[in-house]
């Protein structure tokens, strides 16, 4: 499945009651509140599942966005030469 | 040929659901009515219900005060009839006190007690059952716990049952919810309402509910439920501090952690789904490596705090 911003979102609105339509795409989620450290540990899985590679933990702070959630796993899935 | 007189839907209104489901933001709502009295919680039906208390022995011998009473001659009708009249009795009263035909009881452990009551009521008043999504009643009964600083009667066969409050607390729920649905699929004068619904369109579901019982709605009969003091007494008390219908309650389940979602949605689901909510997404079994990453990948996240390395 693709990584996508609705994708993304739609994951995210299902761990949180925040409402993400009023967040946007570059705007913080994690470092401001928006989702807490549970449901960081939930998009992590999530990407793994995605993309199926282990983050690191330096990987976290390039999670803090819709568009960095997207940029990141695009860097992941793409394809080795 | 005569025609025969059909008998006037009763008037009482009795309102059941599992507590913390809405049960007392409805009792506010027909007290403001002016044609309806509902007292703050009077505990009169969940007392009736251990008046009719029994325990069936192996043999099918039912050892209570039915068939106490029914070897001294007093049928089981009788019985019912006398305990009913004395029980609905004080509510009668209460509504004429305050100049109004009719009354809503609701207490709000009621639901625990639904097969006496049933018993005692059924036919004899109008049910009007809400439900509300069991995670989110969970949460609730939770913070009752916690502000309370301990669990009523009700539940406490559910604690000796379970080791962890939470799934206590679910089985609590799962129990409840189905006796009330069972009550709505078998009694044609009750009502089904969703707390959801209630709080998301309150003047839709109260002007269905008063159409049920056949009472007319007014346009301001939400403001003055939820500003008028009205009486004193048990009940909610969350409730006495809101002056507007709000769904800021609504999905309040989202905010626990994935793995407990997941042991209560494996419970609750069947449930859920029977009162028409979405089944919740029962998260996959982790290894135990996956386990132990999410494990340090949490603590490398609290040690990273609001984005800063420390």
């Amino acid at each position: 499945m693709a990584v996508t911003p609705q994708s993304v979102r739609e994951f995210l609105a299902s761990k949180t009651r925040y409402a993400l339509d009023e967040v946007g795409d570059d705007a913080p989620l994690f470092s401001s509140g928006v989702i807490d450290s549970f449901v960081m540990i939930d998009l992590m899985t999530f990407l793994e599942r995605q993309t199926g590679a282990r983050l690191a933990p330096e990987d976290l702070m390039e999670l803090d966005s819709v568009q960095s959630i997207v940029a990141f796993v695009a860097t992941r899935q793409r394809p080795k030469r | 040929m005569t025609d025969t007189p059909h008998a006037a839907p009763p008037s009482g209104i009795v309102i059941l659901g599992p507590p913390r489901s809405g049960t007392t933001l409805l009792r506010r709502i027909l007290d403001a009515h002016p044609r309806i009295a509902s007292p703050p919680e009077t505990y009169l039906l969940s007392a009736a219900a251990r008046f009719l208390h029994e325990e069936r022995f192996a043999s099918g011998l039912r050892i209570g005060v039915l068939s106490g009473l029914a070897f001294a001659g007093f049928g089981e009708g009788e019985v019912l009839e006398r305990l009913r009249g004395f029980v609905l009795g004080f509510l009668d009263d209460h509504a004429r006190a305050r100049g109004k035909p009719r009354w809503a009881e609701k207490t709000a452990f009621d639901a625990f007690h639904l097969e006496a009551i049933a018993r005692l009521c059924e036919g004899h008043v109008r049910f009007v059952c809400i439900q509300r999504h069991g995670l989110d009643v969970v949460c609730s009964l939770a913070e009752l716990v916690d502000k309370t600083g301990g669990y009523v009667h009700e539940l406490h066969e559910y604690l000796r049952r379970d080791p962890e409050p939470l799934m206590a607390l679910a089985r609590a729920w799962v129990d409840t919810a189905e006796r009330v649905a069972d009550l709505v699929e078998r009694d044609p004068l009750a009502i089904d309402l969703r707390y959801e619904a209630l709080v998301r369109t309150p003047a839709a579901v109260v002007r269905t509910l008063l159409e049920h019982l056949d009472e007319p709605w007014d346009d301001e009969l939400l403001a003055r439920a939820m500003t008028e003091p009205g009486e004193l007494g048990f009940g909610d008390w969350k409730t006495y501090g809101r002056a507007s219908i709000d769904a800021t309650s609504v999905d309040r389940w989202k905010g626990l952690p994935s793995a407990t979602v997941s042991r209560l949605a494996a419970l609750c689901n069947p449930t859920l789904v029977r009162l028409g909510y979405a089944a919740v997404e029962v998260g996959e079994d982790v290894s135990d490596e996956d386990a132990r990453h999410r494990y340090a990948m949490g603590l490398r996240l609290q040690q990273l705090g609001a984005g800063k390395p420390r």
